[in-house]
């Protein structure tokens, strides 16, 4: 028992996921618990099972699958198409400097805009489409891939470069025979952590101007003071990130056995 | 072709105003192994990487066979201290690598290649390992083999065993030795470390604190052959070498103050 907590110290992975269970089903209960004698209003912290009784009703009965594909379609659309741009210029920035140099002033500003700003300015030129929504997905993403892109790229060891060039490549395959594979892990976990914030920004975006979609869902669900469905619409986008995200981190582990 | 197989003609270098290696005039002999000695930062690694074309010189020209470096190319392989060979590629995978750019070879010349030089190295129970998985030794070893694979007639090494422990060291020296004289490839051996100047070289070349400059050109397979057993490392004449150059580096470090 002892040497579990000894300062910087290893647990073995059953008691670290253990520890991890107990500790959020402490949580729940502590919650649960808060609910159910009143200590809390219900309106403000409605307990958990009531949150999952929500969460069951609008599965069934109110079309919250349905919802929960639109914003995952949604947050794909911008994000490949963010990532598709990004990836290119990206590799094209470290590549070569002029084009690099010429980018960054002006990707660095518009990086620095936070997403919320320009919704106004989104609405304008786009409507209140599914334009506007992609729109702001793709500016809340593509300005930050396209500097970790380039990145990813610079940190290329050198080394990996001179030895294909010493082994008579030509710099297109050198990009494409070292380059690429080299900077893959990286690039693949850069592309999972970006597609976390569009998740970010897509609910923002359906908040301010949708009809369909969890930011829509929970957003509605406020006006109706109803706090187990807008508790239940944001579990429902943990849930989807979770997955997604332990999805890729396995699609990680396969394309990158070596490591 | 000659003594004049390799040929510094009156090159220098600087990397902006700070000059690298005063103007230099080497000739060297194929099938050898050079040493280049010097102090860490003196510039010998800019020396040969310039013969690699990886650096190009401020002035003069740098000939193989004749024909002047304008860039890097197969006729001149590198084999690096640290990342050496690529992580995303098997054992086996890396020396074929060496000849990815080759248009002479079929595929099975190829496959018999990645065998010969497996086993060259002894490395056949690893062909389909990843090199993370193989120790710091094998994996210089791995490197060699790429080059070799490649078909380079120049190999270039800048301290390829610095970060390895000493026995290995010693096995790797050895090995480097033998496959040197079987291949008959022109070898240039970048490094600090007097001992292994010594016991590896045909000719060692001392090079001055930065800017580089040749302060003495020392032919030692006029003195201890050109095979080198391990045994060789504690006769008497090695010792007189030894401490013959390490007089020459200690000078050199005296002047610098």
């Amino acid at each position: 028992m002892r040497h579990l907590i000894a300062f910087r110290g290893h647990a073995p992975p059953a008691v670290e996921a253990a520890v991890g269970i107990f500790t959020a089903a402490v949580l729940v209960a502590v919650w649960e618990l808060a609910a159910r004698t009143g200590w809390v209003a219900p309106q403000f912290l409605p307990s958990p099972s009531r949150v999952v009784q929500a969460l069951w009703r609008m599965t069934t009965a109110e079309g919250l699958l349905w919802h929960a594909a639109i914003s995952t379609l949604r947050v794909w659309v911008a994000f490949l198409l963010a990532a598709a741009m990004a990836i290119p210029i990206g590799i094209l920035m470290s590549s070569y400097r002029v084009i690099g140099a010429a980018l960054e002033p002006t990707i660095d500003f518009i990086r620095y805009l936070p997403v919320p700003a320009l919704v106004p300015l989104s609405i304008i030129w786009f409507g209140v489409g599914e334009n506007t929504k992609i729109f702001l997905l793709w500016l809340g993403t593509f300005f930050q891939l396209v500097l970790l892109v380039a990145d990813d790229m610079r940190r290329v060891p050198h080394e990996y470069v001179e030895i294909a060039f010493t082994l008579g490549a030509k710099p297109r395959r050198v990009l494409t025979d070292v380059a690429l594979r080299a900077m893959g892990p990286s690039l693949v976990d850069n592309l999972r952590i970006t597609l976390g914030w569009c998740w970010t920004y897509l609910i923002i975006a359906e908040i301010v101007a949708a009809d369909s979609g969890l930011g829509f869902v929970i957003w509605s669900a406020r006006r109706y003071v109803k706090t187990p469905e807008v508790m239940a619409g944001v579990v429902a986008i943990g849930v989807i990130g979770l997955v997604t995200d332990q999805l890729l981190r396995i699609l990680h582990r396969r394309m990158f056995r070596y490591l | 072709m000659g003594a004049d197989y390799l040929e510094f003609d009156r090159v220098t270098k600087s990397f902006g105003d700070v000059p690298v290696v005063q103007e230099t005039s080497l000739a060297i002999e194929p099938n050898s192994l050079v040493v280049f000695l010097g102090p860490s930062g003196c510039g010998k690694t800019t020396m040969m990487r310039m013969i690699g074309g990886l650096d190009m010189p401020s002035s003069g020209v740098i000939r193989l066979e004749g024909v002047s470096v304008a860039g890097p190319g197969r006729r001149t392989g590198m084999v690096f201290q640290s990342y050496s060979s690529f992580p995303w590629l098997t054992v086996a995978g890396n020396i074929d690598f060496g000849m990815r750019y080759r248009d002479d070879l079929t595929a099975a010349e190829r496959r018999d290649r990645v065998k010969h030089y497996l086993k060259l190295i002894g490395l056949e129970d690893f062909a389909e390992t990843y090199p993370n998985r193989i120790s710091g030794g094998m994996r210089q070893r791995l490197a060699i083999a790429r080059t070799l694979a490649a078909g380079s007639p120049v190999l270039l090494m800048d301290e390829p065993f610095g970060a390895l422990d000493a026995l290995t060291r010693e096995k790797l020296q050895v090995e480097l030795r033998q496959i040197q004289m079987r291949e008959a490839k022109t070898i240039i051996f970048v490094t600090h470390d007097v001992e292994e100047a010594v016991f590896l070289a045909d000719r060692i070349i001392m090079l001055s604190s930065r800017p580089a400059a040749v302060v003495a050109d020392m032919n030692v397979a006029g003195i201890l052959g050109r095979s080198r057993p391990l045994a060789i490392r504690e006769s008497e004449v090695f010792f007189k070498l030894r401490n013959e150059v390490l007089h020459v580096v200690r000078r050199e470090a005296e002047e610098e103050r």
